[in-house]
């Protein structure tokens, strides 16, 4: 089932946010920002800036008519400066200009007073301070002191791992347009449709429901758009509500990369502890999250890393704390893995850090302390666990054994190159982690032509989902999928969303739709019964085991004409219907619980070839085996898949967010900031779907696939640096990600 | 306030109206007011549910206005999609804006407009360009073709078709770009072009078979940050030899849940 937008998108008529034709009478915006990490705003003069030529207006601080605060989870966020400025990208003042030029033009002849104050930009430095966001948090299985005594072997160390730019290729963005009594319609490129709603709320003082918020569609998301899409739109929103007029923002590139938050940097300690069997007993973890200067999501990134420091392994005495640092830098917020892929990396690190000591392989440490079904995971929930069955599935039909020899071969005849080879299981968990956000509803139209409309909170970002949801309805109702057009996401239509986010928008989305059209279809069903007709859809069609789609062969009774008798006998062919996911909680009082639907678990070997003269790098291969569960449609899983390993692998490789000492991004645009390109892909990428028939909670068993798939992208980092212990044995590279080619020559040629 | 729908081509203006326009804001993209017949069709379908939205909002009359006036306004004639388009436009306006903004030709996607991305390519006088590089008025008589002159019609362009078969794309930010460049790229090795790769590179220029390395060499240009590479270079690939690209992955109980349709 190919991607619902498959047309427009190759004739280049689907419409973004900065597509959107504008109005007459439309304003651009643009932001004066920062140019300082941390400082008290002394004053700012706008005079020059508001006479140049085309500008309407220049706002700032103390022109808000609303509260200055888009904070989602802590109110400690305002939308422009006042009295200080916490980070070099902040936005102080907004000018709006009749064209886009004119906007930047004069944005650039605001004058801000500023009197620096010590910026902070690493996260040990922000906790040797005490400048933290919240409390920290703890996970506790088992009695990790008593434990490390008994251990065979016990080593420690530290990690670190860069921040990573989303950089979807649209960039964020928003259009506003006032409508009649004083509310607002709000375009806007975001991943959380609710989230705009109530920011806008906030700085205008307007209520929710004068609020329309409507996505069409993203040019990628990523966990960028979450949060982080809500300062433009209450930006927008604002000077609409100042100058009656419609105003549009749509960032430039390199404000875009200045002025928002990023994947968060960590930097961790570990201590693990095994025994003689090679089983790991003990682990200590702390992890010091680079927050920025804001909370964002930061807080449930930092959890998500706990539920995860333990990846796919059975560890029974765990301790790991986590604390939220608060420095200068643009607030960082949700990357695909939402902090689960900082924490995998810390488990991975001292597993590979045992292994050096030890002399043994690392994927033998690995695979000797994989979950099994009924193993207890540090937060309490019991698993059920596929990470044996997909660690073998991808052991046994790739043929790990030789793929380990032939790089060891390879890396005996001598020569500059030399090859590594990693194993990476991942284990993630589906449902956010926040238990209320795990909802959704779904408004289900029929009409009387027979064709469906279905809105959800999901919002479309590439990842198929709204594909999915079509299929979904078009399953339940037996029909062609082509009957079927799910509409943008929408306020109006659907209140109190959960952001498309947690790789749960299918999931949750679907299923409110599954409930909805199979509500229409009982009473549709009603009707057929008092026609005397056979049950629609007819067999071999419908919600049952088989998701075949498409108009039955000899329907009866006809689709079209049941809808219609239905009407006439006034039946209602609509439906709202409200998912929860079932059998979700957790209590952080004890910080136990079942916070997970349920798992996606696979298994990844990556080959690099690594260039020991230059530093360079290549990948020969990801062969991954993965648990898809059921999927209801192979093209997108695989796509997703695909770029997932392929943005994981440049979170380990080459994307370098880089900081100076005074909280300035210096990678700040294409040319100083990589991204993978065609070249940075693996020669071959290799997928192989888990054999599993175990049921879970995802829509048609087809199991959650945006986020797990990034994590296969740690197992870069392992392959780099297995290859370069072959150029040098004694070499032991530190656990510092990004393994940049430059990172990889100091490593290889030290002294 | 102006009925969109009768706002004549800007073809078609007096130099009296161009100026009232002008004075208007003419330098803002008025929705299918400067759209020309020829791409009404291609854009009305997704614009029109827009419209009627957009169409009901009128500017209340205390909201605050600046005057516009057209800077460095120079007059340029272009071939686009087939069409002769003239323009009054800022000598300062990139290609990528006078298609985006007065154009209505949103195909086109601005990703970085530093030529860093790709997202703005499109073909002028048969060759790539990044539109977001070149200055609209120094494309006087030239033949461009964007995304929307790909296809004929109903009829899509054999690398249009390819990127669907095999998804070349997530989002669909890059791929107006990636089809563009693949299409100009193609053409390129008819021509014998050279790349980084060739390995001859005396002699006479003669088509280059492109190995799967070339492809990406040449291709190198056009970020896609969902990641979609090996579907796209899989849609080139088939394009460039016309023979179907083998799927060299498959789930092991395909299509249990998959919906044929
Ligand atoms: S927009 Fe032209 S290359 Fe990025
Ligand atoms: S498809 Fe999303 S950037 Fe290429």
């Amino acid at each position: 089932m190919k991607n619902l937008d498959s047309k427009s998108h190759v004739r280049g008529e689907s419409v973004y946010l900065d597509d959107i034709p504008v109005v007459e009478g439309t304003l651009y915006a643009c932001v004066f920002d920062s140019p300082v990490a941390h400082g008290k705003l002394r004053s700012v003069n706008t005079d020059e800036a508001a006479s140049a030529p085309g500008v309407v207006r220049v706002i700032t601080a103390n022109d808000l008519i609303g509260e200055n605060q888009i904070g989602g989870i802590l109110p400690d966020e305002p939308l422009l400066a006042n009295g200080e400025v916490h980070f070099c990208g902040m936005p102080i003042a907004v000018v709006l200009a009749e064209s886009d030029e004119q906007a930047r033009a004069a944005a650039s002849l605001v004058k801000a007073e500023i009197e620096p104050l010590e910026a902070i930009v690493d996260a040990r430095e922000a906790f040797a301070k005490g400048s933290l966001i919240a409390a920290p948090k703890r996970f506790k299985l088992g009695d990790t002191e008593k434990a490390f005594e008994s251990c065979a072997h016990v080593f420690e160390g530290k990690t670190r791992s860069g921040g990573q730019e989303h950089l979807y290729i649209e960039t964020q963005g928003a259009y506003t347009l006032p409508s009649e009594t004083g509310g607002l319609r709000v375009f806007s490129s975001t991943q959380g449709p609710t989230a705009v709603q109530k920011a806008v709320a906030s700085v205008t003082g307007i209520p929710m429901n004068l609020i329309e918020v409507d996505v069409t569609r993203l040019g990628g998301g990523f966990g960028g758009k979450e949060d982080q899409a809500n300062a433009w739109a209450a930006i927008c929103a604002v000077s609409t509500q100042l100058t009656k007029r419609p105003v549009k923002y749509s960032l430039h590139r390199m404000e875009d990369m200045r002025m928002t938050g990023k994947r968060h940097p960590y930097s961790s300690d570990y201590r693990i502890g095994l025994d003689a069997d090679l089983r790991i007993v003990a682990y200590d973890v702390v992890f010091y999250q680079n927050a920025g200067a804001s909370c964002d999501l930061s807080l449930p990134v930092l959890e998500r890393t706990l539920f995860h420091c333990t990846n796919s392994y059975f560890i029974p005495n765990v301790s790991a704390v986590a604390y939220s640092c608060k420095t200068n830098l643009p607030p960082n917020t949700a990357f695909r893995g939402f902090g689960g892929p900082q924490g995998m990396f810390v488990i991975e690190s001292a597993i590979a850090h045992a292994a050096d000591a030890l002399g043994v392989d690392r994927d033998e440490i690995q695979r000797r302390n994989l979950l099994s079904s009924g193993d207890e995971l540090p937060y309490g929930q019991i698993v059920e666990s596929e990470a044996r069955e997909a660690w073998s599935q991808a052991d046994s039909v790739y043929d790990f054994a030789t793929l380990k020899k032939e790089a060891d071969e390879f890396n005996k005849t001598g020569g500059h190159l030399k090859k590594g080879v990693a194993m990476m299981p991942i284990c993630f968990g589906i449902s956010f982690t926040k238990t209320p956000m795990n909802q959704a509803r779904s408004l289900v139209h029929v009409y009387t032509d027979g064709s469906v409309a279905v809105s959800t909170g999901a919002v479309e970002m590439g990842q198929g989902v709204n594909t999915k949801i079509a299929q979904v309805a078009a399953s339940v109702f037996g029909i062609s999928i082509e009957k079927v057009k799910v509409h943008t996401t929408n306020t109006l239509r659907i209140a109190n969303t959960s952001p498309t986010a947690a790789s749960a928008a299918a999931d949750l989305n679907g299923k409110a739709t599954q409930i909805a059209c199979e509500k229409i279809l009982e009473r549709l069903n009603e009707v057929a019964a008092e026609l005397e007709l056979e049950s629609w859809p007819p067999v071999g069609t419908g919600s049952g085991g088989d998701r075949q789609i498409g108009p039955p062969e000899g329907e009866t009774p006809n689709w079209v004409e049941l809808v219609n008798e239905a009407h006439l006998r006034r039946v209602n062919l609509s439906e709202h219907a409200h998912y929860a996911t079932p059998g979700v909680g957790f209590d952080w009082s004890v910080a136990k619980g079942h916070p997970f639907a349920y798992h996606v678990f696979g298994t990844a070997i990556v080959g690099a070839t690594v260039d020991c003269l230059r530093g360079t790098y290549e990948f020969d291969y990801v062969k991954c085996c993965h648990d898809f569960g059921q999927s209801m449609n192979s093209a997108v899983d695989r796509g997703q898949i695909e770029g997932g390993i392929v943005q994981g692998i440049g979170w380990m490789t080459i994307e370098e967010v880089v900081y100076d000492s005074e909280g300035r991004l210096r990678s700040n645009a294409l040319s100083t900031y990589k991204i993978p390109d065609v070249y940075s892909v693996p020669d071959e990428i290799a997928i192989e779907a888990l054999e599993t028939t175990r049921p879970n909670l995802a829509v048609f068993n087809s199991k959650a696939v945006g986020e797990p798939p990034l994590m296969y992208g740690i197992g870069a980092y392992f392959a780099i640096r297995e290859a370069v212990k072959a150029f040098d044995k004694e070499n032991l590279p530190a656990f510092d990600a990004p393994f940049t080619a430059e990172k990889v020559l100091m490593n290889l040629h030290r002294s | 306030m102006t009925d969109y729908n009768e706002r004549p081509d800007s073809e078609e203006l007096s130099d009296d109206e161009r100026a009232i326009l002008s004075e208007l804001g003419e330098s803002r993209r008025k929705f299918l007011g400067t759209v020309s017949a020829t791409t009404f069709g291609v854009l009305a379908a997704q614009l029109l549910a827009e419209q009627e939205i957009l169409a009901n909002y009128r500017v209340p009359e205390d909201a605050v206005f600046a005057p516009v006036a057209e800077e460095n306004a120079v007059s340029v004639t272009l071939n686009i999609n087939g069409t002769k388009r003239a323009l009054s436009l800022d000598s300062r306006v990139t290609l990528l804006d006078a298609l985006r903004e007065k154009l209505g030709l949103t195909g086109s996607k601005k990703g970085c407009d530093h030529g860093q991305c790709g997202s703005c390519t499109v073909i002028v006088d048969g060759r790539r360009v990044l539109s977001c590089l070149t200055l609209a008025a120094t494309c006087e008589g030239k033949t461009v073709t964007t995304i929307e002159g790909l296809a004929k019609g109903d009829d899509l362009h054999p690398m249009q078709e390819a990127f669907i078969k095999y998804d070349g794309f997530q989002c669909g930010y890059c791929t107006p770009g990636q089809i563009c460049s693949a299409v100009a790229m193609l053409d390129e090795a008819k021509r014998g072009q050279l790349s980084y790769l060739s390995e001859n590179i005396r002699g006479k220029a003669r088509a280059v078979k492109l190995s799967d390395d070339e492809i990406r060499e040449r291709m190198s240009g056009n970020l896609c940050r969902c990641g979609a590479y090996p579907n796209i270079v899989k849609a080139i690939r088939e394009v460039h030899t016309g023979t179907e690209v083998a799927e060299t992955w498959e789930f092991v109980k395909e299509g249990v849940n998959d919906a044929a349709v």
